[in-house]
């Protein structure tokens, strides 16, 4: 049996978004660098995963975008980092994630490459279908077409994280989960910096979701030893999108944090400097 | 109510060849506008040619850069289209371009419909706007949504389109405008033609008898900008539609007294129901899919608990059911009946010189006289029988395509039970996959829009019997349209 598509055709009838619309924040953290001179690069929006916030692109990627000559922005979600709406974390679902990234694109001056990393990732596919980014970029993305197998190999694993998960708890984000390369102080430090994820948000990864037509080029960036996402998941979400995932061997889960940050970064401009000027790619 | 969706018309298989009829060329060469960047295109790129005449080859024009013509420039742009807009003002915002000499706005108008529905669906209302949005944050949404996508650079503002034409067999339009800062004329050729140069400006006045012998003041409600005319006089205010209900509240707050005169009955929904904006609850009615029988039921139970019997105010039963009319969205006018400040009365039978006699025989001496009549649509740039023109109206296959020709496309021609712009952003979309079907994949294109002659007359009501049908020709169901709209895009994506 072949699986079914993972894509589908337009949907412009979204009468829940009409009728429950998700609720404002009073504040969205969005941490930028522009390049010190003028730029025609477009902007890059980078959104992370579960538990995350705008600090972990803060931390390399966002200044060593700017100094490459591109302005780079990283939202934190509502409930994360320096965001409001952390009271509300319970009752939060994915699809106000996805009005973040929405309000926070429409501040930029125009059109953004869109980089999302792990649930961030899923988002910035939600994000894609209903906008016209310039490219979009997907690292160690949680798969659109549930997270069943994933949560099978955590409960195998890490059988009190899956438990955890199931009652709501949040994923473990303990060091030798999130990283391969980084000196144990380091790594200690940054997953002592995650914080909380909305069990909602969690329970949602089993959806299986289908992404309408995205028009822009994308980018799937995977690690083989990811103890999150498997290969095999990622494999899939590229192949959703007609692209075959580059692969980072040897980093952990958070490939913007991990030791090799700075050659994911490359592939990820990389790419962003080749796309085609906005609105001329052809369907895909 | 509905046509047959697949019926096909009288016309020979659409996807054969069929010469007679506005048949665009094939994928021509010169059609790929490769990647132009959207900021760098500078003004017009008005190549060598005769003065007074550029050829824009596969580029199609989109005449109004109000909400519509912004989403329909933007969706061409977007999907690789070369496209130019024009405006006869200096920026965007059309309707809600305050000030502007076919602005309709005035200085108190908030949207009656909120946010989720009325927005861009992808380009949504900062947060902190608020439920209702008035019409100077409107008009600088619309202008952050240019400067985002880059589309001032592609509109040429204070240029009339006085004219346009078909040529070539109606495979090019040649569009003819004129420079209002330098009186310069120019004509354009483009692959296609999207108007969308709205339907709220034109005034509707009636021809009342006596009208011209009335010593008062007589103001139509586009000339309406804010209430210090009314301050102090005696005030007729005539229709009640939103802009009658809104002016009719004002009247209230600033004249010496108001008298509110209209046809019929009608409900006045609140803005707020059950805690949230009204529309949003009954979305919620839509999204559950209940059927139109209960859901008038609960409308009916909704506005009992909340309006209550509106004859009790004084004013008339409505003598139809709910979702026949347009909606009137107003908290306030009720409120004012019931406080004495406005008197609703009788429609109009004839005016004299101090005032105006009723149907009922009643009369009023009044010092002003407003009327919110509504609009009339006028395309005064293009021939009506190009838009298949019947019974003093366009009709046109989802109110957008004309049985005449493939590449002339109608944008805005709706008047939703709802909020607007979410329907300006899908209506856009199928504009630029018709453009870019016409010229990819032809036959697909032709097979969509051969059906413009059969469903023509194709109402999206949702099941409702539209009261009034001049008022209502342009009246859409969001929900019934909306469908259609994606019915239609669908048609022409490749499958995933």
């Amino acid at each position: 049996m072949s699986p079914k598509p993972l894509r589908r055709k337009t949907v412009a009838m979204r009468p829940w978004d009409w009728s429950f619309p998700s609720p404002p924040v009073a504040h969205r953290e969005v941490l930028s660098a522009r390049p010190t001179g003028p730029t025609a690069r477009p902007p890059l929006l980078m959104v992370h995963g579960v538990a995350h916030g705008a600090w972990c692109f803060e931390e390399h990627w966002v200044p060593t975008a700017a100094e490459r000559g591109w302005p780079a922005y990283a939202v934190s979600l509502r409930g994360h980092g320096g965001s409001g709406g952390a009271r509300h974390l319970r009752r939060t679902l994915t699809r106000d994630y996805v009005h973040d990234v929405l309000q926070a694109i429409t501040e930029l001056p125009e059109p953004p490459v869109l980089i999302g990393h792990s649930l961030g990732a899923l988002v910035a596919q939600l994000v894609a279908e209903r906008y016209p980014l310039r490219g979009l970029v997907l690292l160690t993305p949680a798969p659109m077409h549930s997270a069943l197998g994933a949560l099978a190999a955590i409960a195998r694993d890490r059988p009190t994280d899956f438990l955890g998960a199931v009652v709501g708890r949040t994923l473990s984000m303990e060091p030798d989960i999130l990283f391969e390369g980084l000196d144990a102080a380091t790594a200690r430090e940054y997953s002592d910096r995650t914080g909380t994820e909305s069990p909602f948000v969690q329970w949602e990864l089993l959806l299986r979701r289908r992404v309408g037509p995205v028009r822009c080029p994308v980018l799937v960036v995977g690690v083989p030893g990811d103890r999150l996402v498997r290969p095999a998941d990622v494999r899939r979400t590229a192949a959703a999108y007609g692209v075959e995932p580059v692969w980072f061997p040897g980093m952990g889960h958070d490939v913007m944090l991990d030791t090799g940050w700075d050659r994911v970064l490359d592939t990820v401009l990389e790419f962003a400097a080749d796309l085609p000027a906005w609105g001329s790619a052809p369907l895909r | 109510m509905t046509g047959m969706a697949e019926t096909p018309s009288t016309e020979p298989d659409a996807t054969t060849s069929a010469p007679a009829r506005r048949r665009r060329t094939a994928a021509s060469p010169a059609a790929v506008p490769t990647a132009v960047a959207p900021t760098a295109a500078g003004q017009s790129p008005e190549a060598a040619a005769a003065p007074g005449f550029v050829d824009r080859g596969g580029a199609w024009c989109v005449v109004g850069a109000g909400p519509h013509g912004l989403s329909a420039l933007k969706a061409l742009l977007q999907n690789g289209i070369e496209a130019d807009g024009f405006e006869r003002e200096s920026d965007v915002g059309g309707n809600w371009n305050f000030g502007a000499e076919n602005s309709r706005v005035y200085e108190s108008t908030h949207l009656i419909s909120s946010k989720p529905f009325t927005q861009f669906p992808d380009f949504p209302m900062p947060d902190s706007y608020p439920d209702y949005p008035s019409h100077r944050q409107v008009k600088e949404y619309f202008g952050r949504y240019a400067d985002h996508f880059g589309l001032r650079d592609r509109i040429r503002f204070s240029h009339d389109v006085i004219r346009a034409a078909p040529v070539d067999d109606g495979h090019a339009w040649d569009v003819t405008s004129l420079d209002l800062v330098t009186g310069a004329e120019t004509t354009y050729r483009y692959a296609g033609l999207v108007v969308a140069n709205g339907h709220n400006w034109s005034p509707k006045i009636p021809a009342y008898p006596g009208l011209e012998t009335f010593r008062g003041e007589v103001l139509h409600s586009a000339d309406y900008k804010g209430a210090d005319v009314l301050r102090g006089k005696r005030v007729l205010v005539v229709g009640a539609g939103n802009t009658g209900c809104d002016v009719a509240v004002e009247s209230a707050q600033h004249a010496a007294h108001t008298w509110h005169s209209t046809r019929r009955g009608y409900y006045y929904n609140p803005k707020y129901a059950l805690g949230r904006p009204s529309d949003q609850v009954a979305d919620r009615l839509l999204a559950l899919r209940i059927p139109l029988g209960i859901r008038r039921a609960l409308f009916g139970a909704t506005l009992k608990a909340t309006v209550g019997d509106l004859t009790r105010y004084g004013l008339k039963r409505p003598d139809h059911k709910f979702f026949e009319t347009h909606p009137i969205v107003n908290q306030q006018l009720v409120y004012y009946v019931g406080h004495g400040d406005i008197t609703p009365v009788d429609d109009v039978d004839h005016v004299d010189e101090t005032g105006v006699v009723l149907t009922d025989g009643t009369r009023v001496d009044v010092d002003l006289l407003v009327l919110c009549t509504g609009y009339l649509v006028r395309f005064p740039f293009l021939e009506p029988e190009w838009l298949n023109w019947r019974d003093d109206h366009p009709h046109l296959f989802l109110q957008m395509f004309t049985p005449s020709y493939d590449n002339l496309v109608v944008s805005g021609l709706i008047q939703p039970d709802s909020g607007q712009w979410t329907l300006a952003h899908w209506q856009g979309v199928l504009v630029a996959r018709v453009a870019e079907a016409l010229r990819v994949r032809p036959a697909q294109a032709r097979a969509l829009l051969a059906r413009s002659a059969a469903e023509a007359d194709r109402r999206y009501s949702a099941g409702a019997d539209y009261k009034d049908s001049t008022r209502h020709y342009y009246e859409v169901a969001h929900q019934d349209y909306l469908r259609a709209l994606q019915d239609a895009i669908r048609a022409l994506e490749v499958s995933p």
